[in-house]
């Protein structure tokens, strides 16, 4: 029974999606409502998404996306905080609206939240190559600007702030390696010594203070984004893993290696690395200090072996999502890689202790 | 540690076994068959390379460790492998930890270098189209 006073069928029971959606939304919107080309849709594992049409009866149909929490998931992530990111960026960043936020278990199984749909895009896998030629400047400036836009945003005010801590600007780094750390030694099934390495050198190697608090999106990256295939972005998607923190933490995921499609000189495989950050800059209004990015660089690669490390152990737990699989396994070696590489050359050129 | 090729081809048996729902029908489960696809790809490689990899790291680690030399690869199966590459690992990461601590340059460098050989062996690698 859900707060409201309807009831639904409990996880075991067979439930028609469809028919559950349709109920739903016709008590939220006191009409009736009909569901119509129901879809899951392939994406990341953290939340199940299905893509429909809610048509009303005089035949005004529109577009939207369920994002239901499964039964195992990648990343332990807050369904509220990603519907309160959309809130907080409506007319500052391309995002879908934010419909409806159910907690409860009941009309659908297990929480959920429903969006609009964004037609007409395409998100890129982040394991192709070049995959967006031949307009991957445009759609660069227009990535790491929206990104600029983000970090130079002020949290305070937004819906979202309301919901998640606030840390100290000298803590935030803090903050996110105990919260990693933490990850890898509560799920790692097999000792991962290039990992431990790191933690402890960014331990003894602290960046400065943030210049700033900002939304730090969490996930942002090439595959995390809807493109219309000439160079512009329609949305940013997947933030369940927003928070407040330093603005650098974001850009450094973005530009991990991991997520350059194969080729290191160019950011997400679009602009050359330092365009990039000079497009960060100019729109934040911010800067990138060398020795603080040094550090959120390496923590990125730190974070993402925390992310692999959980999927592994779910998916060897019984998790049936294969994405699961192929985090644990493909992801993680090459962020060893990564981190093993990048740990040599701090050391060995930059005088990390 | 990564999930190992038997893990992964039971996953890929478990997620084929089930009828998708009606829902599932289109573009995920043609998502789902393409990952299932490339699991057994890494399986192949796992196979193929992994024992090399295993044997390989081993010795490295018992050659930089001190008195290391009893932990024994067993029968060369992935799992016994895999049992002597845990307790060599742990041995690593307390031998690191020292050397940090202790400030011995040479072996923290030599450790670091390891790191990058180890990585570079694990690798896999994606199938290319076509």
């Amino acid at each position: 029974m859900t707060a409201d006073g309807r009831s639904g069928p409990v996880d075991g029971e067979t439930l028609d999606l469809g028919d559950a959606l349709a109920v739903y939304l016709s008590n939220f919107w006191g009409a009736p409502i009909l569901i119509e080309n129901l879809a899951r849709i392939p994406g990341g594992a953290s939340r199940e998404t299905y893509s429909f049409d809610a048509v009303k009866a005089g035949g005004e149909r529109r577009g939207l996306i369920l994002r239901r929490d499964p039964t195992g998931s990648l990343i332990d992530t807050d369904r509220t905080t990603e519907f309160l990111a959309y809130q907080s960026f409506q007319g500052l960043a391309p995002v879908p609206e934010p419909i409806v936020l159910e907690p409860e278990c009941g009309p659908l199984q297990r929480p959920f939240f429903i969006m609009s749909r964004v037609d007409g895009g395409t998100a890129s896998s982040p394991f192709a190559p070049d995959p967006y030629a031949p307009h991957a400047e445009a759609l660069g400036r227009e990535l790491f600007a929206i990104l600029g836009r983000i970090a130079g945003a002020d949290p305070l005010g937004m819906p979202i702030s309301g919901a998640i801590a606030a840390p100290a600007l000298e803590d935030c780094w803090r903050r996110e390696l105990d919260y990693w750390e933490a990850v890898i030694l509560r799920d790692e099934r097999h000792p991962q010594p290039i990992v431990r390495a790191a933690l402890r050198r960014l331990r003894r190697n602290p960046p400065p203070p943030a210049q700033k608090l900002s939304v730090v999106h969490g996930d942002y990256r090439s595959g995390n984004f809807l493109h219309d295939g000439r160079g512009r972005i329609l949305a940013i998607l997947d933030w369940e893993m927003a928070h407040l923190g330093d603005p650098l933490e974001d850009l450094a995921w973005c530009l991990d290696p991991l997520w350059s499609h194969f080729d290191e000189t160019r950011a997400a495989g679009s602009l050359p690395v330092a365009e990039a950050i000079d497009v960060w800059k100019a729109e934040s209004g911010l800067t990138v200090d060398p020795k603080a990015f040094a550090w959120w660089r390496l923590f990125s690669s730190v974070k993402g072996q925390g992310i692999w490390t959980t999927s592994a152990k779910t998916f060897a737990e019984g998790g049936h999502d294969l994405v699961l699989a192929f985090s644990g396994l493909y992801t993680a070696r090459r962020h060893d890689q990564i981190i093993a590489d990048r740990l040599e050359r701090l050391v060995a050129t930059e005088g990390w202790a | 540690m990564t999930p190992t090729a038997p893990e992964l081809l039971h996953g890929c048996v478990a997620a084929l076994s089930v009828p998708p729902a009606r829902e599932e029908m289109g573009a995920f489960f043609a998502g789902t068959v393409a990952v299932v696809a490339l699991l057994e790809v890494f399986a192949a490689q796992e196979c193929a390379t992994g024992s090399a990899a295993r044997v390989w790291e081993n010795a490295a680690l018992r050659d930089i460790l001190p008195d290391a030399a009893e932990v024994g690869d067993g029968d060369y199966s992935l799992d016994a492998l895999d049992r002597a590459n845990a307790e060599l690992r742990r041995r690593l990461i307390r031998l690191h930890a020292a050397a940090e601590a202790t400030g011995d340059t040479a072996l923290d460098r030599r450790i670091l270098a390891l790191y990058r050989e180890m990585a570079a062996r694990r690798l896999l690698h994606l199938p290319t189209a076509g």
